[in-house]
């Protein structure tokens, strides 16, 4: 189970984005810092799959960020099985397996290497990094490239190298920042496979995304933000009842605009 | 920090670039340029030597001898133009047109004026924009041969005998009396040379593996990844602070050795015995002790690197700022030769300046072994401190996700 509760973000403003700043556009602008992130909460239990919604620049990625650990939130708390990964980082590290666009892997190291690499920086021994692989190639049907190079895969390619690596180590939360963007469908699909079996596997998973059909196939819950802050989180059929609608599409519209005109 | 460290030297010896950078230059492209410039210096100099100048003498007749020997001499070859000289101006003019190489004015009264107690004047007219060019030189020569000649005759017609005329000539012969031996004399010119050599190649095998290390990691994304595995910061930046010290020391002695190497094989083949004497007198402890002197030196240059590397947001934004970081390097290197520079408990403190003079004394065999110490803990410190500038840069959020 993983609990977010009250996180906060801001960053300084550079002097470049002061100068050129044109005045109440963004309600999260101050005169010295962006407050990208202002208040946000959610959970997710063992073996559910929650779906984080919101337009662009909403904040999803500052948020999943901060549950990677690679940025510290200002305030709030992330507790994973009563651990807050905040104050104990490291810990945080082990327990979370992070997937984002921002995350490559080396080009001039092969699949394999790339993956052995990361399982041996999370403290794993030579056999269980050898069966982690194997299983996960299989899983993933990577067999036919884990020699080549990484700067010579397909995009498919590398999102599924990129998978094994955010998992080699067991992770006990995955989170995934739009993990089927730019794929081909046969690549979405094994994408959405092995969501599904980290599912039944009971790991929770966050990921965010912009396809609402992903959403209908895979997610337990829903989280919305917009401009930083909460403003959904619940089951799929809270989320449909609360943006009146049946069309997970519609509901989402429905509900931000609801927030928007309050 | 051994995984990162095996990482990334894995990857870096797989970058056909840096192997460029590491390995490549230093062992080919650097002694082919050396060679080249040689062959090419070598050449103009052999060229400028067997060059057969076109010459006009005016007044040459009151000058005989003078003008005999310029005719006899090989590299000198009368002008057979139709053109006449008369003044210095023609001269001039002649050169200039390029009719002839050299003219050579004699006023009339060119032996007359001794008998008169006076200074004859001779005018050479000729383009002196060239590096290399013995025609001033060589009619010096002829000239002084004549001037002596002339002083004897002068003498003897005074009645002083041959034997008082070096004495009268010059009565006070200073004698130069050497105490440094011929270690200390090449070890003064060659040992200024050595550290503008080494002291660069420390620098740059250091900062084209740290642009790949820091900022080319954020460029692909792999930064972030590494920053979700359970290490600590400081664990990242001694693995990717050791790998640059390790690309920085073995580009050095990779290109040392080579340069060795090299230099091996052109006495093999040609005998320079100022090159021997100077190789003969280094002793492997003597070499031994640069290494060690290096080794904090390139701390420093693979700390200050990693730092602005991991501050750039791009592989060519981290280019851009290590420009400046060469110069910063080559002001204290030109400190050191500078006339009179030396090293003392002062100097002895200045980063970069005080290994260069240490390198320089050791060539020299006068190194003092107090300061050898002192300069090698200044330096450590100062990689210590800049170490660890680097682990508390890698720790904040507006450097890593600029």
């Amino acid at each position: 189970m993983i609990e977010i509760a009250g996180l906060k973000k801001k960053f300084k403003l550079t002097k470049d984005h002061k100068k050129n700043k044109v005045d109440d556009i963004d309600p999260r602008e101050d005169k010295d810092y962006f407050h990208s992130v202002r208040n946000v909460s959610f959970s997710c239990a063992k073996g559910e799959v929650l779906g984080l919604l919101g337009p662009n620049g909403a904040g999803k990625t500052t948020t999943l960020r901060m549950l990677s650990t690679a940025l510290k939130p200002d305030e709030g708390s992330i507790t994973i099985a009563e651990n807050d990964i905040v104050k104990k980082p490291l810990l945080g590290r082990k327990s979370i397996g992070f997937l984002s666009g921002s995350t490559g892997l080396y080009g001039r190291l092969t699949v394999k290497e790339n993956i052995e690499y990361f399982a041996k920086l999370h403290g794993m021994n030579k056999k269980d990094i050898a069966s982690r692989c194997e299983e996960l190639f299989t899983m993933l049907d990577m067999h036919k490239f884990i020699d080549k190079r990484a700067e010579n895969l397909s995009t498919g390619m590398k999102q599924k190298a990129n998978i094994a690596r955010a998992v080699v180590h067991h992770p006990d939360v995955v989170v995934l920042d739009e993990p089927t963007t730019g794929l081909d469908i046969m690549t979405t699909q094994t994408v959405i496979n092995f969501i599904k079996g980290l599912k039944e596997q009971g790991t929770p998973v966050i990921f965010s995304t912009h396809h609402l059909d992903e959403v209908a196939l895979l997610c337990d819950r829903v989280a919305v933000i917009n401009e930083g802050v909460s403003c959904f989180d619940g089951t799929v059929d809270e989320f449909k009842k609360a943006g009146n609608s049946e069309e997970l599409n519609q509901a989402f519209i429905n509900i931000l605009t609801e927030k928007q005109d309050v | 920090m051994f995984e990162v460290f095996k990482k990334e030297l894995k990857e870096l010896l797989r970058d056909k670039k840096t192997l460029l950078f590491v390995v490549a230059l230093p062992v080919v492209i650097f002694p082919l340029l050396f060679a080249v410039m040689a062959f090419i210096s070598s050449q103009a100099a052999l060229d400028a030597d067997q060059k057969v100048n076109t010459y006009v003498i005016i007044n040459g007749e009151y000058a005989q001898e003078f003008t005999d020997k310029v005719f006899y001499h090989k590299s000198f070859e009368l002008y057979k133009g139709s053109k006449t000289f008369n003044t210095i101006e023609e001269l001039k003019a002649g050169v200039i047109a390029g009719d002839i190489d050299m003219g050579i004015y004699l006023p009339s009264d060119a032996k007359q004026t001794l008998n008169d107690e006076k200074q004859s004047k001779w005018q050479v007219v000729f383009n002196d924009s060239k590096s290399i060019n013995f025609l001033f030189e060589r009619v010096k020569e002829l000239a002084k041969e004549y001037s002596d000649n002339l002083q004897k005759e002068q003498l003897i017609s005074f009645g002083i005998d041959m034997s008082a005329h070096a004495a009268l000539l010059n009565p006070v012969d200073v004698i130069k009396v050497d105490t440094a031996d011929k270690r200390e004399n090449l070890g003064e010119k060659m040992g200024g040379f050595l550290p503008y050599l080494l002291i660069p190649l420390v620098l740059m095998g250091a900062t084209y593996p740290a642009i790949d290390l820091g900022a080319g990691e954020k460029e692909r994304g792999t930064l972030e990844t590494l920053l979700l595995t359970p290490i600590t910061r400081t664990e990242l930046v001694l693995g990717k602070f050791l790998t640059l010290l390790t690309t920085s020391i073995a580009s050095t002695t990779i290109t040392v050795l080579s340069m060795g190497c090299w230099v091996a094989l052109a006495l093999a083949f040609a005998d320079l015995d100022v090159i021997k004497t100077a190789f003969s007198s280094l002793a492997v402890t003597d070499l031994l002790m640069i290494f060690v002197l290096l080794l904090p030196l390139a701390a420093i240059f693979s700390s200050l690197a990693l730092a602005i590397s991991i501050y750039a947001r791009t592989f060519k934004e981290a280019q851009n700022y290590m420009a400046p970081l060469s110069m910063g390097v080559f002001f204290p290197i030109i400190i050191s030769i500078l006339p009179n520079m030396e090293l003392t408990a002062k100097t002895a403190f200045i980063p970069v300046t005080n290994v260069a003079l240490a390198i320089k004394d050791i060539i020299k065999g006068t190194v003092d072994y107090t300061f050898v110490g002192l300069i090698f803990l200044a330096t450590a410190l100062i990689a210590g401190a800049l170490l660890a500038f680097c682990v508390k840069w890698f720790n904040r959020e507006d450097v890593l996700f600029r």
